[in-house]
């Protein structure tokens, strides 16, 4: 007999661990800029195409070039909407609603961008790349304890691991991270003291576009890549920075363990029990949303938006 | 100011530039084949318009008559990975069907008009509607049975001929409507799916399925026979529209490994069947038992990226799908798209080929642009036709009456992995001709 406990939990922890990279760089533009962004649905979907990509046209088979790639491209692509979209807006005084419709229309803008794209590459290639099954086997499978570790699990624990670090020591140790969290407490303040908002924020833009994307890539080689890959998962980021009470980031990758084991464990465990259906997976996300919502007042738990904005106000 | 200016004028000329590249690389990457294509597509939150005008230098200086025949394919979305492929095959087929007319002296000339339906049912519907505005009376698709469904009662009060080269649910077998399907229904195909587990000498099977139309139908379909035979067939569904299957497929390892099933098998479209079997070549028990499956994932491209691919000749997976044995039609159809795209046909090209020249002929034969007549001539004109998807006679409910299965696997030839056609269904029973691998 297999111990499929195991495997469930195994699977809870790599997807996790992929929930965490994703949803991470959402609190960390949402808590500096306070944009609800949308276009971080096409930074997961242009991350995973990276790496398709350069697989299908320049046979790059090793998982960490494609990982640096997507970041590099991802980051361009939060650099880019910065400067031609979010900025110029705000300069003219846009709040926040219209920020949010403007990265709506960005959102839709890329995606289809994304598939005319596709169109003309699936002809020239010859291939059909609109949905992919990309499977690197730059690291190594083990066996651990009878239990087979693939290697798209080692390298999300490796590359999350490593997107980690590299946030604590830019965001804790350097300049640009403390002007960073600087903006994120109070913009006006930041500005006043001398701090280079534009270009700081566009450093914060540029980090947490390509974390979305490495997160896509590591989503790619889990699951599947598809043009609609973003579009499917948002939901459940937006969940997951939202227990994060979208100023935590420590916070939101707790989120994205419980939103992780909440689904697979949670789930497995109703199936076998009691006979429930797997299909009320999106059900149990969102009441897991709920419930952690209501149990840590005001909103999520990171101290939560309402707070924050009787604050402002006062 | 002048530098507002200057930047909304560079971004203007970077997205001609983009828009110019991307219209170079189609008309690089079309093939042409007699007559100017034009393509554009235009989107509109979240549906893809494509409109292809096709320019036929006309024989005589007559006016050519023009006709309509709508698509809904989704381009997007769930299916949107065959969709995609299906919009070159309805391309190739409005191609194929002015050329033919032509030849047999028509002054006319028919034009697609291709919509995106997200895989969606309440955009297919939107579709429809938009035809119906346009006066179009004849709409090829919708992929999916559920969307069939969605359709359904609009087209039937507003006359419009839908033809479905892909919908297979047994519940949408109704006579006198305005729906057609150039498949058969899943009723036969589960009998024929049942046959071959049971050739297999496998006594007790997991049906894991798609919880929609499709799935349920096949499924339930799939059981009754099944279990007639003596077999035992446990059902588990899925979620469908999910990014990932994972859990899902942990379920369904438990599932098998409690029950002691010798076999899975898998009911569901391509993208989620791939997802779904790349997991379970990772899984200690599920790659331990045989699989089988519908037509749903016969043809991704997916299936046959090598590990996968490795996973499924060591568990022998065999499948079953819609298609008449020796069909030199079909081979030359197959033969022509692959030279054409560089992958196999997916899943009900030849259906969604042999549909839209049902629709030509239909129009020509009822002699007037109008529903009812053209759902009149179609069963009398579908009598006569035979094409890559073979013999497409319609039975009392509008659906392709004599639909044969072949059974398919995926096969190395060379160092490369293939779709191979194994077996075939007939007389009831299934006849091997060789083994996966």
């Amino acid at each position: 007999m297999v111990n499929m406990d195991a495997y469930q939990a195994l699977t809870a922890v790599h997807i996790a661990l992929i929930y965490a990279v994703l949803a991470v760089p959402l609190t960390l533009s949402y808590k500096t800029t306070k944009i609800i962004n949308f276009v971080h649905i096409n930074f997961i979907t242009y991350g995973a195409y990276a790496a398709v990509l350069l697989y299908t046209f320049l046979g790059v088979d090793n998982v960490f070039v494609a990982i640096t790639a997507a970041f590099i491209i991802g980051g361009i692509m939060g650099v880019i909407d910065n400067v031609a979209v979010f900025e110029p807006l705000s300069r003219r005084g846009a709040n926040v609603v219209i920020l949010m419709i403007a990265s709506m229309g960005l959102w839709i803008f890329y995606k289809y961008l994304m598939y005319s794209v596709l169109d003309v590459l699936s002809r020239v290639a010859k291939a059909n790349l609109v949905s992919v099954l990309l499977r690197f086997e730059t690291l190594p499978r083990v066996v651990v304890g009878g239990m087979h570790v693939t290697s798209a699990f080692l390298t999300a624990a490796i590359t999350a691991a490593a997107l980690a670090l590299m946030l604590y020591f830019i965001l804790e140790k350097t300049a640009v991270g403390k002007a960073i969290r600087a903006i994120a407490d109070n913009p006006t303040l930041a500005e006043i003291s001398g701090i280079p908002r534009g270009r700081v924020v566009n450093v914060m833009w540029f980090m947490a576009g390509g974390m979305a994307a490495v997160g896509g890539v590591l989503w790619a080689i889990f699951a599947i890549a598809t043009p609609e890959v973003g579009d499917t998962l948002i939901l459940q980021v937006f969940a997951i920075a939202v227990i994060g009470g979208l100023t935590s980031l420590s916070r939101t990758a707790l989120g994205a363990f419980i939103i992780a084991f909440a689904e697979n464990l949670g789930m497995a465990f109703l199936n076998q029990v009691f006979g429930v259906p797997t299909s009320f997976k999106p059900f149990i996300t969102f009441s897991t949303l709920l419930i952690v919502i209501i149990a840590f007042p005001p909103l999520g738990a990171g101290g939560g938006l309402p707070y924050r904005f009787l604050r402002k106000r006062r | 100011m002048t530098g507002q200016n200057l930047k909304i004028v560079v971004a203007i000329i970077i997205t001609l530039i983009i828009g110019i590249g991307i219209g170079y690389g189609i008309s690089l990457a079309t093939p042409t084949g007699g007559g100017q294509a034009s393509s554009s597509p235009t989107s509109t939150g979240g549906t893809t318009t494509v409109t292809v005008t096709k320019t036929v230098t006309p024989s005589t200086g007559s006016r050519t008559k023009v006709y309509k025949i709508g698509f809904t394919l989704p381009l997007s979305g769930e299916l949107s990975s065959v969709g995609k492929m299906w919009e070159r095959v309805a391309k190739m087929a409005i191609d194929d069907l002015n050329k033919k007319v032509q030849a047999y002296g028509f002054n006319v000339r028919f034009q697609a008009v291709i919509l995106d339906d997200a895989t969606q049912d309440e955009k297919a519907l939107q579709n429809v509607q938009t035809f119906a505005q346009q006066g179009i009376k004849v709409v090829i698709g919708p992929a999916a049975s559920s969307q069939v469904k969605a359709v359904k009662s609009y087209a039937d009060s507003n006359h419009i001929v839908i033809i479905s080269p892909s919908s297979t649910a047994p519940t949408l077998a109704i006579p006198n409507d305005y729906i057609f399907r150039t498949v058969g229904s899943d009723a036969l195909q589960a009998k024929v799916l049942a046959a071959l587990v049971e050739h297999e000498g496998v006594k007790k099977v997991v049906v894991f399925y798609r919880n929609d139309e499709y799935g349920n139908a096949f499924a339930e379909f799939f059981k009754k026979y099944f279990e007639e035979s003596g077999g035992t067939a446990i059902l588990q569904s899925y979620t469908t529209g999910l990014s990932d299957y994972s859990s899902e497929v942990n379920a369904l390892a438990q599932k098998v490994q409690s029950s002691g099933a010798e076999a899975v098998v898998l009911i569901s479209f391509d993208t989620d069947g791939a997802n779904i079997l790349s997991h379970a070549a990772n899984n200690p028990v599920l790659s331990k038992v045989r699989w089988f499956s519908s037509e749903g994932v016969h043809g991704a491209s997916e299936l046959l990226q090598p590990s996968l691919a490795k996973f499924l000749i060591s568990v022998k997976f065999m499948g079953t799908r819609p298609q008449t044995p020796h069909n030199v039609l079909y081979e030359q159809f197959a033969k022509r798209f692959k030279e054409m795209t560089g992958s196999d046909p997916p899943v009900f090209s030849e259906n969604l080929y042999d549909a839209v020249m049902l629709a030509g002929w239909a129009i020509l034969r009822a002699g007037t642009y109008d529903g009812a007549a053209i759902k009149d001539a179609l069963p009398k004109v579908a009598a006569h036709y035979y094409g890559p998807s073979g013999w497409t006679y319609l039975d009392e409910n509008g659906d392709k009456a004599f639909q044969q299965y072949a059974i398919w696997s995926i096969k190395q030839v060379n160092g490369k992995y293939e779709f191979s056609d194994i077996g075939v269904y007939q007389g009831g029973a299934v006849t091997l001709t060789s083994q996966p691998g």
